[in-house]
């Protein structure tokens, strides 16, 4: 089993239940202590693992002096870029070219490695390798070529004719080499088919239909159906005698009408039940039927795709991934058995990254800013949770005279069932102001094998984040004064006492937790031990409180009052600490 | 020669200087390890580079011509089996085995024009064929036969390589070793 080292995991505010529950009593101290006292969090419970953080992932807001965590903080996109070639795409760019990059950056659609543009040369008629070169004077076309897994795009018949501007230039390949349509072509080609159609009679509709089918339909790619079936319907909207035959009260019925549709939205927005206006103007329209109106029958002959399955591998069909990963293309024939086969893949432009500024969702701040530069990664304004609540640290304890001389705690051992251990929590304060911590813990932790969890010195001071060379030019003070480092005297120096502290630093102290893990032996009729059961984590609810000058910028609050009075600040939360696996039978 | 070690770690014990058949025009470091019982030839024009190892204790090693054998690679190694066979390794014309790559012994045999990427591992007796690639960490396991034009992923995935560009590399190849000739003082007269 992996050994686990222990953790401290943060539970965010935001996601607790009693104070949303009740909005305003619910934060002051006093009722959510009452409260959480026979409300004890459960970090087992299965809501608890979206709420709980280590502290690197936490972020502070400074005006509403609260935890912030990934889930209750507002995102705004600063800028766009491109990973590869960190171009800033601005953000107009994006509605109308989409969110790749539209420079020559393009991935792998095999294995994602970055493609570079090669120019191909003919192979050498000359059997001497080391003949001069005399391609500079040929006319080269290029090709995008992997350099981690040597894919080229000349697999999938793309060659380009210019090195540069390459995103322009795929988007008007088809794979196999045949160039797209341009709407220009599309709007000849169309009038060819109309100028045919119209020799021909009505009556002869449905061969004309058949034959642009063959001609047409199968490589129509999506968008000339698009245009076709737009065109189509504008047609239709703008013909108003088109469905005017008689039969519109019947066609009224069908459910793809308009104005059945209409009737039905009428039914729920609790308009009149039949708008005569409506009715009158919309008659029913009529489906397209042929090609050139846009109507692409399924292809569903795919023998061919079989037989090329049966001669292939399985490592020759794309992964989901693959196909995933493809930008949407729309020269492509229509997406009946599109991009199966590795052979079919497309090199994918780079998809954009952002960079994002965090705000507090409650008073707007911001709390999170990158630097608006791609190359830079630094950030303007970074309110990290860890610069403003201590930082717990657990180690095991060991003492001499209960485990017998040396045994040496190691991070991730077994506990022992039923056996007390003991564990020392070392607080770090970060703030310049010193801290006064109220602890709380459950005396049995929650779940089916409750461990009995004592912690020894539930309310201490941590003295505060002064400068290290003061406290270094102070040292010889400090020695001199009752505050010293360890408890004075050796026969109690390795003796857990209640209420004391163990040890206490420049900005830190630490605790005692005494802890008896539960025995795991499983009872007639109870389910199997399930997946982390046996790790011993503890609730702890942690109250700080610390007072800070009413400086300038709460003028607000302070205007009537005196300046120099300090005002006191309190933060509680919930936490969770891991601290090892309970040995099993 | 009698450059100073800097290192602190004990010198590798140098083993038992194999036979060496060397064509005329390699070039081959004389930081390269070559050690073993068995034969080893290299044919003309082909690179080794400094300190990668050549060990000949599980049988013969052939490299072709025009071969580049990279820095800290391991060719001959004697794997699991530690079976002893007449051919160790055979490495085809053209092949390039990059840095840190390995190769263990037996019957194992690289086909022309392959490249052995950073860091793979080929095990004993595997057969690699024509012009194949190995992308960096790949790991070939003993006993297998890799059709010829294989790309083969670190992840286990394969692909054909259909761009027929193997004269082209080839070219290519000359011509880097045209460049590292000049690059890499050889001295074949060490190891004869």
């Amino acid at each position: 089993m992996a050994p686990l080292n222990p953790y401290t995991y943060i539970q965010c505010p935001c996601s607790d239940s009693a104070s949303l529950g009740r909005p305003s009593d619910a934060t002051s101290p006093t009722s959510a202590e009452a409260d959480d006292e026979d409300n004890t969090f459960d970090p087992r419970a299965p809501r608890a693992n979206f709420s709980l953080y280590p502290l690197e992932y936490l972020l502070y807001c400074e005006d509403c002096h609260q935890i912030r965590c990934p889930r209750c903080i507002a995102e705004e996109i600063a800028t766009y870029f491109c990973p590869s070639c960190l171009f800033e795409v601005p953000s107009s760019n994006l509605k109308s070219e989409g969110n790749r990059c539209t420079r020559s950056c393009f991935q792998c659609p095999i294995c994602i490695g970055p493609l570079s543009v090669t120019s191909i040369e003919t192979p050498p008629s000359d059997p001497n390798l080391l003949a001069p070169d005399r391609a500079a004077t040929q006319h080269s076309t290029y090709s995008l070529i992997c350099s981690y897994c040597n894919w080229s795009s000349t697999e999938i018949g793309i060659q380009f004719d210019k090195p540069n501007s390459i995103h322009a230039q795929l988007a008007k390949i088809r794979n196999g080499g045949a160039s797209r349509l341009t709407a220009k072509e599309r709007k000849e080609r169309r009038k060819e088919l109309s100028h045919r159609g119209g020799e021909a009679a009505v009556a002869a509709a449905a061969a004309a239909a058949a034959a642009s089918e063959t001609s047409g339909g199968q490589d129509m790619d999506l968008e000339t159906q698009f245009a076709n079936l737009k065109l189509f319907y504008n047609s239709q909207l703008a013909d108003p005698n088109a469905g005017d035959n008689g039969f519109s009260s019947l066609g009224d019925l069908g459910f793809s009408s308009p104005s059945s549709l209409s009737r039905i939205m009428n039914l729920y927005t609790g308009g009149k039940l039949h708008d005569p206006r409506a009715k009158s103007k919309l008659g029913a329209m009529r489906e397209a039927i042929t090609a050139d109106e846009g109507l692409l029958e399924p292809d569903l002959d795919e023998s061919s795709l079989i037989s090329q399955l049966h001669r292939s591998d399985f490592l020759d069909t794309a992964s989901s991934t693959q196909v995933c990963s493809q930008p949407p293309n729309l020269g492509e024939p229509h997406l009946h058995g599109a991009a199966r086969f590795n052979s079919s893949l497309r090199p994918a432009p780079y998809l954009l990254r952002t960079k994002r500024s965090k705000r507090c969702p409650v008073c707007r701040h911001i709390i999170s800013k990158p630097e608006a530069k791609v190359q830079t990664t630094r950030f303007r304004i970074r309110l990290v949770a860890g610069s403003y609540i201590p930082s717990i640290s657990i180690r095991r304890l060991n003492l001499p005279g209960s485990n017998g001389p040396g045994a040496p705690a190691i991070l991730g051992d077994l506990l022992e069932p039923l056996k007390p251990v003991h564990f020392l929590l070392t607080f770090k304060n970060p703030i310049f102001e010193s801290l006064k911590v109220t602890l709380g813990a459950p005396a049995k932790t929650p779940g089916r094998f409750p461990s009995k969890v004592t912690v020894l010195c539930p309310q201490f001071d941590i003295d505060a984040n002064t400068d290290v060379w003061d406290e270094a030019l102070k040292d010889n003070d400090r020695e001199s004064s009752g505050r010293s480092r360890r408890r004075a005297g050796t026969e109690s120096q390795f003796q857990v006492e209640v209420g004391k502290i163990w040890e206490r630093g420049r900005n830190w102290v630490s605790i005692v937790v005494e802890v008896v893990p539960a025995s795991l032996k499983l009872e007639q009729g109870q389910d199997l031990l399930k997946e982390d059961e046996d790790v011993l984590e503890i609730p702890m609810f942690v109250r700080i409180e610390w007072e800070v000058e009413n400086g300038g910028d709460d003028a607000t609050t302070g205007s009537g009052r005196d300046k120099d009075q300090k005002e006191k600040r309190e933060l509680a939360y919930w936490c969770v600490l891991g601290l090892g696996r309970i040995k099993q039978g | 020669m009698s450059s100073k070690r800097h290192s602190i770690l004990p010198a590798v014990s140098a083993g038992p200087k194999p036979p060496v058949h060397f064509s005329s025009s390699i070039t081959i470091a004389d930081s390269a390890l070559l050690t073993g019982t068995n034969l080893i030839t290299i044919s003309s024009e082909s690179v080794i580079h400094p300190r990668a190892k050549l060990d000949s204790l599980a049988g013969r090693i052939t490299i072709g011509r025009r071969c580049v054998v990279h820095e800290r690679t391991m060719i001959g190694a004697i794997g699991t089996s530690g079976k002893v066979t007449e051919t160790a390794v055979t490495l085809g014309d053209y092949v390039t085995v990059e840095v840190a790559a390995s190769i263990e012994a037996g019957n194992t045999i690289i086909g022309e024009g392959t490249t052995v990427g950073v860091g793979s591992k080929i095990g004993a007796g595997a057969v690699i064929g024509k012009h194949c690639t190995l992308t960096p960490h790949t790991e070939i396991p003993a006993g297998e036969v890799i059709p010829d034009f294989t790309v083969m992923y670190s992840n286990g995935m394969r692909r054909v390589d259909k761009r027929g560009v193997a004269d082209l590399k080839n070219k290519g190849q000359a011509r880097q070793i045209d460049v590292l000739r000049r690059m890499i003082p050889s001295n074949p007269a060490k190891f004869t």
